[in-house]
């Protein structure tokens, strides 16, 4: 039976809301905490250089493919290539294709209000009409089915919409690893002012998704319907992968049929932020693909950290999940501290009480989180 | 031939103990191992030359000793010995390459394994009954030390109490060695030279039982186990590894060699009760397992029953069943010493063997993932999970039990599921599961704390894959023994019957 425990009692949640009141991070600020979360985003950066790309090839060449075979190569397609692939040389991009289909799956935000709009079907309508214009064959089953290929369209969408999230994400972080690498940042609290800035600057960025068939382009997702970084992706992305559900190669050993899991998705607590670094076999289990990934680009310094540690690199992954996750804690301070209603200094008494309960509500969803863990 | 695997053991006890510099631990060790693996590829020369098809001894050496006593240096290897020989030299390299490097006093801890070895290997060849028990002696004395110096916390109490039953049981066998030469009228105890069919049934009961005791005790089969526990808990995982692996076959090695094959009508006699005892037996050790929470506490209880499985064999005495049961012995010290090795490593780096604190071992980053799959393997083999060796000896020893005592062989059957439910809650407690707080930060474990088991966990699998390579060394001398021992019964029953 899998029990919900409250990690966090109500005293140690009240303190933390202080500590983000007065500009303090959820992560202990320590030598070491800065030099794993620096260490882990720059690995985190380039491997989501490389997710980001392919999702946007993805989105763009492999639209309403039945078979997209070669969609891990982003149109690079040769013997060698292949041998490399099959060889398991190569990035898991089935890692980014989760963390879409979890963001799909838990919804929220404002791409997932427009997918679901007559506006959108309509579109999608047109874009498949001329993907398949000699297509009769399509075209007939599409009118027998007509919710596939709209779907399909959707869940491109998506592959887009995070390809274009994660290509800032990954420049904010490469960013900060050359701003540390010059000695510019040397505390935890500077690292989420950095995360918070490049949060805020790229903020408005326009979430946008046109496709070209036969060299005419078609805006699927338009400018004009007002889709931003991080209303409409960073958040949707925070509560899906962060919070509510991580993707994971595993088995689950939560049993639904005895209500172990919620019946509310939004109480779901299976995230990067609740998952345990040790691989038991149960719902939590670390993204393995992305610390598979991550490895191959730790630099230098943070890998001797690990070697130097009690299990030296028998426990690699688990180490870097610790690190990752204390790197993650940094980008939800980041987020929280950004989307603060009122500015954290204020002085105004109604907006200080809206700056706590936006607070408060944050750390509730913290309780069962791992965050004692990482600062102990 | 023979006596080189004596004396080279003897010469490396020698030269470890009487090295003219001080001596590191790393040396000493690296010096017994040498001799060890010398020992063990000498054995090894002589299972080439050894030639299957032959019944007989082979590769006898004999020197007059002391006339006067009927002692001679007689040495030989058959089909019985040769496999525990193997298996001897095999763990004892085993044993001293997993011995700790810092062992204090590492001349002494060496030169005694390596005597404990030469008693073994003695005891295995000799083909005298007086040599036999010299050698046999000749093991408890190192065997006494290495648990009472270097044992855990109750090792004292451990020691003696192994002392004082391996005494007894070694009384009551020499006493029965008496007995046969004296009332046989032979003039020597050459094993060649005994003839007791021409005994009264009654005499060949008594000196039965004791060589049934004697060697029960050494075993050991309930009630003369609870030596064995105390024992193996209190002594360093080398130790135990040739406790279960080695010693433990003396007793049966005896029960087969001086029971079954110098006894067959008594034996024939006694059979059902013997029977009835094996099966009380397995079930009994593998009921005190289950109930352990002590992980080498449930291999040492585990040990009990499946001695059993030997004894049920022998009581029935048919050649397939006694095939079994040599196959049974080699089996068991195989796996045993395989486990033992296990449950030492977990030992070593958790620095706890209790199943109530030990949680999730398994853990691929943190944990210890090889050891726990191996562990795994092993009581695998333990239960009798076909494909690795324990199958087809404990198939051997139920096939060839069946027909002769079928309910003995049904309820001792039943043992081999209990095996299946202590070694199932062992790896359920300690291997699966998250990792418990008490062992989150165990040390790395190297390829050297894993390398014995890994060797022993090949075998298991090679043999049970292929048991034929086993098998055709002991085959012929099992069919010999079997078939002697039953014409002899047969003839003697139809001269006498049992007084009332």
């Amino acid at each position: 039976m899998v029990t919900t425990q409250n990690k966090l009692s109500n005293q140690i949640l009240l303190e933390y809301v202080h500590r983000l009141q007065n500009g303090d991070t959820l992560l202990n600020n320590s030598p070491e905490n800065l030099l794993e979360v620096v260490g882990i985003l720059k690995s985190y950066g380039v491997v989501l250089d490389a997710y980001s790309t392919n999702l946007i090839y993805i989105a763009e060449h492999q639209f309403l493919a039945f078979l997209p075979f070669f969609k891990y190569f982003n149109g690079e397609v040769s013997g060698k290539k292949l041998l490399r692939h099959f060889w398991h040389d190569r990035i898991n991009f089935e890692y980014a294709e989760y963390c879409m289909k979890t963001m799909m799956w838990h919804g929220g935000g404002g791409l997932d209000i427009y997918l679901d709009t007559e506006e959108f079907c309509a579109i999608a309508q047109t874009v498949i009409a001329a993907k398949f214009k000699h297509n009769p064959l399509v075209m007939g089953l599409n009118q027998l089915f007509p919710h596939t290929l709209i779907e399909q369209l959707r869940v491109s969408a998506y592959y887009s919409g995070l390809g274009q999230f994660w290509r800032v994400m990954a420049d904010i972080f490469l960013s900060l690893s050359d701003s540390y690498d010059r000695g510019e940042i040397k505390s935890i609290p500077q690292v989420v002012d950095f995360i918070k800035a490049g949060l805020v600057a790229d903020a408005l960025k326009p979430i946008i998704y046109e496709v070209n068939i036969a060299g005419k382009l078609y805006e699927i997702i338009p400018k004009s319907v007002g889709l931003t970084f991080l209303a409409d992706t960073a958040i949707p992305y925070v509560e899906a992968v962060f919070f509510r559900g991580t993707p994971f190669l595993g088995v689950v050993s939560y049993n639904a049929q005895a209500y172990q899991i919620p019946l509310d998705q939004s109480r779901f607590q299976y995230g990067a932020l609740f998952a345990d670094p040790l691989p038991i076999g149960g719902a939590g289990i670390p993204p393995t693909l992305l610390m598979h990934d991550m490895r191959h680009y730790l630099p230098e310094y943070l890998s001797k950290i690990y070697r130097n540690r009690l299990r030296g690199e028998d426990d690699l992954l688990i180490q870097i999940c610790t690190s990752f996750q204390k790197s993650m804690f940094c980008v939800t301070t980041a987020t929280i501290l950004g989307l603060l209603p009122y500015p954290r200094d204020t002085q105004d008494i109604s907006q200080q009480k809206a700056n706590q309960v936006h607070l408060e509500k944050w750390m509730k969803k913290l309780k069962n989180s791992q965050l004692l863990e990482v600062n102990k | 031939m023979l006596s080189t695997l004596i004396l080279l053991q003897l010469l490396g006890a020698a030269v470890v103990a009487f090295y003219p510099s001080n001596l590191s631990g790393k040396l000493a060790r690296g010096i017994t191992l040498t001799f060890a693996i010398a020992n063990f590829l000498w054995t090894l020369l002589l299972v080439i030359q050894f030639r299957p098809g032959e019944t007989g001894q082979q590769f006898g050496e004999f020197l007059p000793w002391i006339d006067a006593l009927g002692l001679e240096y007689s040495l030989g290897m058959d089909g019985l010995s040769l496999p525990l020989l193997v298996v001897n030299g095999l763990l004892t390299c085993l044993s001293i390459f997993s011995s700790d490097q810092l062992t204090p006093r590492p001349r002494f801890y060496y030169s005694l394994i390596l005597l404990l070895s030469v008693g073994v290997t003695g005891a295995f060849l000799a083909q005298n009954l007086l040599l036999f028990f010299l050698f046999y002696e000749l093991e408890l004395i190192p065997l006494y030390l290495l648990i009472a110096i270097w044992g855990g916390e109750k090792r004292a109490y451990a020691a003696t109490k192994f002392l004082i039953y391996t005494a007894f049981s070694g009384i009551l066998i020499l006493a029965s060695f008496l007995g046969m030469v004296w009332l046989s009228g032979a003039d020597s105890f050459a094993l060649d030279k005994l003839d007791l069919s021409a005994l009264p049934l009654v005499t060949q009961l008594l000196l039965l039982a004791g060589i049934l005791v004697g060697f029960g005790i050494k075993i050991p089969l309930i009630p003369f186990h609870t030596w064995l526990p105390d024992a193996h808990v209190e002594a360093s995982t080398p130790i135990s590894v040739l406790l279960a692996g080695v010693l433990l076959k003396l007793g049966t090695y005896g029960l087969l060699r001086f029971g079954l094959n110098l006894l067959p009508t008594a034996w024939a006699y006694l059979s059902p009760w013997l029977a009835t005892w094996a099966m009380f037996s397995v079930l009994y050790g593998a009921s005190c397992a289950i109930a352990q929470t002590d992980m080498k506490k449930m291999v040492a209880y585990s040990s009990v029953g499946h001695m059993g499985y030997i004894l049920l064999a022998a009581a029935a005495a048919t050649p397939l069943s006694v095939l079994g049961a040599v196959m049974q012995m080699v089996s068991h010290s195989l796996i045993s010493a395989m486990l033992f090795l296990l449950v030492g490593v977990v030992y070593k780096k958790a620095g706890s063997r209790d199943l109530n604190l030990l949680c999730g071992l398994l853990n691929p980053g943190r944990g210890m993932p090889i050891v726990g799959s191996m562990m795994i393997l092993g009581v695998m083999a333990s239960a009798g999970i076909p494909g690795m060796v324990g199958f087809m000896a404990e198939f051997l020893v139920f096939r060839g039990s069946l027909a002769v005592f079928p309910i003995q062989t049904l309820s001792a059957m039943i043992g081999t599921g209990l095996t299946a439910v202590y070694f199932l809650i062992l790896v359920n407690r300690a291997f699966f599961g998250r990792l418990s707080p008490q062992v989150l930060n165990l040390p790395p474990i190297y390829w050297s704390d894993r390398a014995p088991a890994l060797i022993l966990a090949l075998l298991i699998i090679i043999f049970g894959i292929q048991p034929a390579w086993l098998i055709h060394w002991s085959q012929p001398t099992v069919a010999a023994m079997v078939n002697t021992g039953h014409s002899l019964a047969v003839t003697f029953s139809t001269k006498q019957t049992i007084p009332n």
